[in-house]
């Protein structure tokens, strides 16, 4: 591992009289005298270092494979069929297969978060200087790269601390990618293991991005109030000239404010974003407005509100050049991952670049300088909406025009088997024929706006337009709000948290993340967040899930942002940022350990996830999960012993980690105190599962809260909701009870006089609460024992 | 079990809060100046079990959107029970009162504030009779150790007012107890295991004067739970033969200690920050923090957002401390715990503190004893050790008497490492080495820690031990 531990620039050097200018000592990097906490077993790990613990968690939680394709087409050899127990001409088997393909998704999730990470901090020493220091939360945070601690063994102090850990994630990774080529791994469980290794330098990676980004820009730092920023399509000012940002890396669109506020032109546009560049750049400046998540694309560009779209890297469309074009706005990418086929443009003259996108000579540019972009895109906005107002470029039909166009559908249901959420078309269009546009409208809400409907309607029905007219209305009143990412969660809020979690005040945390592949919308995701939040959980959310939440309003109008505190505790609901935020999430976690028991972080990773497995109470939920990332952030918490529950069409995800309740030998730990074997039940019973409907995940998310560690009140108030939703959705008592009700402390007490019955006829008898472990290296009994 | 009530009873419903427009009656609250709960322990024969009765009005009588007075006088009495529990049981009015669908209680005493909603009003929730057969069924449930019970509601009237002022007095005489209760006087502490599933090594010891790390388990509490349910994480500590008066070591607590911490820590003192001070868990709610440069203590609470005296937060000073272990000077405590005769007694009591943050000061306003509390400084007084110094000195602090004639001497000092600024710059630096003379011109030199080191290398005072 490269840990420069010395640093030396000379700018000018004489021999004879032996003159130096301008030179610069560096000594004694990251790894040193300065830490003195004791490094751990594995500092900046191997997968091999961690497989040991990866298999004492797949022991618990056997792959059950739901193969979306049967076939193998990596290589010459096929296609290969592996259906029915065939190897394929390599000789792989079908679960080997399926876990490789696990493994290619997590690689790129972490890859790209880890290139991400890259370009910014690259970008951002070139701007602020490599002694540039990290400043995650002031004096509020002390640990303040928890995920960098726990792997790396390493505490950054500055931006340029951060390139050795690009450095280790880089050869990582190449290594993981490597084995998934042909004639390399053979065994699921090592395709598995490399998984999990792959998220949790993911993690790293989603970590390292959001520290250096927040350190640099104006970013809340750890702020449990951070603002209100609007979000919606109705808060937009199309008078205006209209800057639309897509993408996640922030630093064009943070180039972008800064330009207009320089040039006094902060009111006179509107800068709006969809998906997570979006949610930075209200970090960044809380006046800029959230369109909403990834689905957001088609709707609102075809509205033609945005004149300049800029677009940078991960979840933009592939179609968005043809898209901007249609609506005669000027495309700028920006980066190097993204580049669109556009002539890269980073070295000439502003004044050429924008006459040429102004006059519509060029659909679009590439421009590779941040700096740049905030100039260009600004001047090209201001510029390109007077032209626009000439030209045709809203695709929204009125409602005259939307009578005849579902006039033309023949009903031949293509785009229902074509809609990933399999809306009823046809059906709808049948009665917007006759001008009732109801059902129409209804379709809006869940779509996911991937469009595939027009691509294979042969009446060339622009359908997903039919929607967005269908419901005008309801896209005029998308306004709404959504707090501000506010980055990491303050130690002191870890600290207070504490007693409530052990007197059973606080039942879990939940975590709403992911992307916006929703089965049925985005609503369901605020309808969730808002029941815990109602139950005292804390929720915390992120990304495309963050916004979903914002996009609800109660019986008073309120968004949930307004409804519940930001605040890391009972009841908040507490948006931590971006995709890359996520880590706050996982450091959380992590957090816990040091706060509370003191334990090391560094590098020592397995302890420290033995200790959240067993002991800290949340759970994940990316109910739109869809991308590569979304696969390699969850797999980031899998190792870390988190487990997360996945919408319906996470099952495309290719299989899930799921306990067996009903074997009894999975479900012993060891007590730590006694070293002895103890039953504890099955808690949490799956690491990774999909859930087809809101009300099962909410069952699922009270359930997976259960740990061993559970004091009797903290078991009792999770059993309440677990017992509580289940009777709701399910109308009886859950068939499973008994195995989580340890004495009759465990019971709740209100309903004890259903419980007693049930338990007296299972037989169960009292079990001992342990000081859980599933490491035999955690015993802590020793001779001078009384 | 909730048959006679029209309406869910359940943990579910503990969060609910009532609008005021959802409201259908309000029963205390700020517009009421008299209201009161109270749990009084009877004798067996002086108790009619399961009756409930209403002086006044009953719930479906009252006006719609207005306020009213209201009573609760809940009595129980059981061969286990004691006046002493009289306080915690009451708390479980105001949770058993949430645990009802459409009913909401604030606070608790002389300040309640109910509300019972709309919807629960017309689902047919019209009577005190139906909350009151909740409430027994949910004390019978919780607390076996009740054998008999009834209560009575009060919405106005003579009696409301006599038994108004019979609460207040009992309220009163209870708090004075509880004050003046010694560790001497008693022959049981309590442990609590809760934080074990956290911070599997910390050892609480629960005593009169010495509340739970985290403030929310008194001596009481402790009682209580132990009593309800003996083999919960809430059990006795015999205290055994008293070791130590002054640093309050006890043989039955260092037993516990040793047997709870499978070894680790086997002599507790239970009134110092030194030697073989209480562990830390990980909630305490402030921090004690020796300062050696003025031999006083700071302290902390965790709401304190900005740097304290020494230039460090809350949280890495907790971060020192923490996880089950005895770290010397650094002493993690509950606010109730700084009420205490006995808070920090081997190490000079109130005498040994030097600053604080004026929060916790205005808190404990009468607490502090006046011969020092104008001496102790605040984040407004000192923000820094050399202005702690002289304040300590204008205001005549009685550490500083103590202070020894040596001060000066110099001592090894580390310093921080400092983000960005190099410890050393200069525009022109000769360097000779060997003949050749060297210059370095804008030099700069970042170093990770410089140590600056007395020639005669003295030993630190270790403190109060």
């Amino acid at each position: 591992m490269n840990k420069r531990n010395i640093h030396i620039s000379l700018n000018e050097a004489k021999s004879s009289a032996g003159s130096l200018k301008g030179l610069d000592i560096q000594v004694g990097k990251i790894k040193g005298e300065f830490w003195d906490e004791k490094e751990g077993p594995t500092p900046f790990p191997d997968h091999i270092d961690l497989r040991n613990w990866d298999r004492t968690l797949l022991a618990r939680y056997k792959p059950l494979y739901l193969p979306f394709c049967d076939l193998c087409c990596l290589c010459t050899y096929g296609k290969c069929d592996l259906s029915g127990g065939k190897r394929g001409a390599c000789g792989i088997g079908m679960e080997a297969q399926q876990s490789r393909i696990v493994l290619l998704a997590a690689c790129i999730g972490a890859a790209t978060h880890t290139s991400h990470g890259r370009h910014l901090v690259t970008h951002l020493i070139g701007k602020y200087g490599r002694r540039t220091p990290i400043n995650v939360g002031g004096s509020n945070v002390d640990v303040e790269a928890p995920v960098i601690r726990l792997v790396c063994g390493i505490k950054p102090k500055t931006l340029s601390d951060l390139e050795t850990v690009l450095d280790y994630l880089e050869s990582q990774l190449t290594e993981l990618l490597a084995t998934a080529h042909t004639g390399q791994e053979s065994d699921p469980i090592d395709f598995e293991s490399k998984v999990f290794h792959a998220g949790m330098l993911d993690h790293v990676a989603l970590e390292l991005a959001d520290m250096a980004q927040i350190s640099v820009f104006d970013f809340p730092k750890a702020d449990p109030d951070a603002e209100l920023v609007k979000l919606g399509l109705g808060t937009i000012d199309s008078k205006k000239p209209v800057i639309l940002v897509i993408g996640h890396n922030v630093p064009p669109a943070v180039d972008i404010i800064r330009y207009s506020q320089k040039h006094d032109l902060s009111d006179k546009i509107e800068v709006t974003g969809i998906c997570c560049t979006a949610i930075d750049l209200t970090r960044q400046d809380p006046h800029a407005k959230i369109v909403g998540p990834i689905s957001w694309q088609l709707r609102y560009i075809r509205s033609g509100v945005p004149d300049v779209i800029v677009v940078d890297e991960q979840c933009v469309r592939a179609d968005l050049l043809i898209e901007a074009g249609n609506v005669s706005a000027p495309l700028i990418a920006t980066s190097s991952k993204n580049c669109a086929g556009l002539v890269d443009r980073t070295l000439d003259n502003p004044d050429d670049i924008i006459s040429d996108l102004v006059s519509g000579k060029v659909p679009g540019v590439l421009i590779l300088d941040p700096d740049k972009v905030g100039e260009i895109a600004v001047r090209t906005a201001v510029l390109v909406k007077e032209t626009r107002r000439t030209k045709k470029v809203s695709f929204i039909p009125t409602d005259q025009e939307l009578i005849e166009l579902a006039k033309r559908c023949g009903g031949c249901m293509e785009c229902t088997r074509a809609c990933p959420n399999e809306t009823p078309i046809p059906e709808a269009m049948k009665s917007a024929a006759l001008g009732n546009f109801v059902s129409l409208a209804e379709i809006y809400d869940s779509c996911i706006g991937c469009g595939r409907c027009e691509d294979v309607c042969n009446k060339d029905i622009p359908i997903h337009n039919t929607l967005v007219a269908a419901a005008r209305k309801k896209v005029i009143s998308e306004q709404f709000f959504v707090r501000a990412g506010r980055g990491a969660i303050q130690d002191i809020e870890i600290r207070e948290v504490g007693g409530p979690i052990v007197l059973g005040e606080i039942p879990g945390v939940v975590a709403f993340v992911g992307c916006a592949n929703f089965p049925k919308g985005v609503s369901e995701v605020a309808e969730m967040a808002r029941e815990f939040a109602k139950r005292r959980y804390i929720c915390v959310a992120s990304g495309c899930s963050a916004m979903a939440i914002g996009m609800y309003k109660n019986e008073d109008g309120q968004t949930p942002y307004e409804e519940y505190h930001g605040r890391f505790e009972a009841g908040g609901i507490v948006n931590v940022g971006s995709c890359v935020s996520n880590a706050h999430i996982s450091g959380a976690a992590i957090k816990i350990a040091s706060i509370f028991a003191k334990r090391n972080l560094r590098g020592n990773y397995e302890e420290i996830a033995d200790y959240v497995y067993n002991r800290v109470g949340a759970v994940g939920v990316a109910w739109g999960a869809m991308s590569q990332k979304a696969a390699a952030i969850a797999s980031g918490f899998w190792r870390l012993g988190i487990p997360v529950i996945v919408g319906p069409h996470g099952a495309k995800y290719r299989r899930m980690l799921m306990g067996r309740k009903d074997n009894e030998e999975d479900w012993y730990v060891y007590d730590t105190r006694t070293g002895e074997k103890v039953y504890v039940g099955p808690v949490p019973e799956h690491l990774f599962i999909t859930a087809e409907t809101k009300e099962e995940a909410m069952v699922l998310i009270a359930k997976l809260c259960m740990r061993p560690n559970d004091t009797s009140r903290g078991r009792s108030m999770k059993l309440t909701h677990y017992i509580d939703l289940y009777k709701r959705l399910y109308g009886i008592m859950p068939d499973d009870i008994h195995l989580y009700i340890r004495s009759s402390a465990d019971i709740p007490i209100t309903m004890k006089e259903e419980i007693l019955p049930i338990i007296t006829e299972k037989g169960q008898s009292d079990q001992i609460i342990p000081d859980p472990t599933l490491l035999t290296s955690q015993i802590r009994k020793r001779n001078g024992a009384k | 079990m909730f048959e006679d009530i029209p309406v869910e009873v359940g943990l579910v419903y503990e969060g609910e809060r009532i609008r005021k427009e959802d409201m259908r009656v309000e029963l205390g609250g700020p517009k009421v100046s008299e209201k009161f709960e109270i749990i009084l322990v009877k004798g067996q024969d002086e108790i009619e079990d399961g009756k409930i009765f209403i002086k006044g009005q009953d719930l479906s009588e009252l006006e719609e959107g207005k306020s009213y007075p209201i009573g609760i006088l809940v009595e129980v009495s059981g061969e286990k029970l004691e006046n002493d529990l009289e306080g915690v049981l009451e708390r479980r009015i105001h949770e058993y009162f949430n645990y009802i669908q459409g009913v909401m209680h604030l606070n608790q005493r002389y300040d309640i504030w109910i509300r019972v909603g709309k919807k629960s009003f017309s689902k047919g929730l019209t009577s005190f009779m139906q909350i009151g057969s909740a409430l027994i069924s949910l004390y019978r449930n919780e607390l076996p150790i009740i054998e008999k019970i009834q209560i009575t509601f009060f919405t106005g009237g003579e009696e409301f007012k006599s038994y108004y002022h019979k609460a207040m007095e009992r309220y009163e005489n209870r708090d004075s107890r509880a004050r003046g209760l010694l560790d001497e006087e008693v022959d049981t502490f309590y442990g609590c295991a809760l934080c074990q599933s956290f911070a599997p090594s910390h050892i609480c010891v629960i005593t009169p004067q010495r509340y739970a790390n985290c403030g929310a388990i008194s001596w009481f509490d402790g009682r209580a739970a132990a009593r309800m349910d003996p083999d919960g994480p809430i059990f006795s500590i015999a205290k055994g033969d008293l070791i130590d008066c002054e640093h309050g070591e006890y043989a039955g607590v260092n037993e516990h200690a040793s047997r709870r911490s499978m070894g680790e820590v086997d002599r507790v003192w239970l009134y110092s920050a030194f030697g073989y001070p209480h562990t830390s868990c990980g909630c305490f709610e402030a921090i004690a923090f020796f300062i050696p440069e003025v031999e006083g203590f700071g302290i902390v609470h965790r709401r304190f957002a900005g740097p304290t005296v020494n230039g460090l937060a809350f949280s890495t000073l907790a971060d020192s401390t923490a996880g089950g272990r005895q770290i010397e000077g650094f002493h993690g405590i509950s606010i109730e715990y700084m009420r205490s005769v006995k808070f920090l007694q081997a190490d000079g009591g109130w005498n040994a503190i030097v600053w604080m943050p004026a929060e916790i000061k205005n808190t404990l306003t009468g607490i502090i004893p006046d011969s020092v509390v104008s001496a102790i400084a605040t984040e407004n007084d000192a923000q820094d050790v050399a202005s702690l110094k002289t304040f300590l000195i204008d205001n005549n602090h009685p550490l500083v008497s103590g202070w020894r004639e040596e001060e000066s001497e110099e001592r090894e000092i580390e310093t921080g490492y400092s983000g960005n600024a190099p410890v050393f710059s200069m525009g022109e630096l000769p360097v000779m080495a060997g003949g050749i003379k060297i210059i370095l011109k804008n030099a700069k030199i970042y170093a990770e820690k410089i140590i600056i080191q007395p020639v005669d290398n003295k030993n630190l005072k270790s403190g109060g031990k």
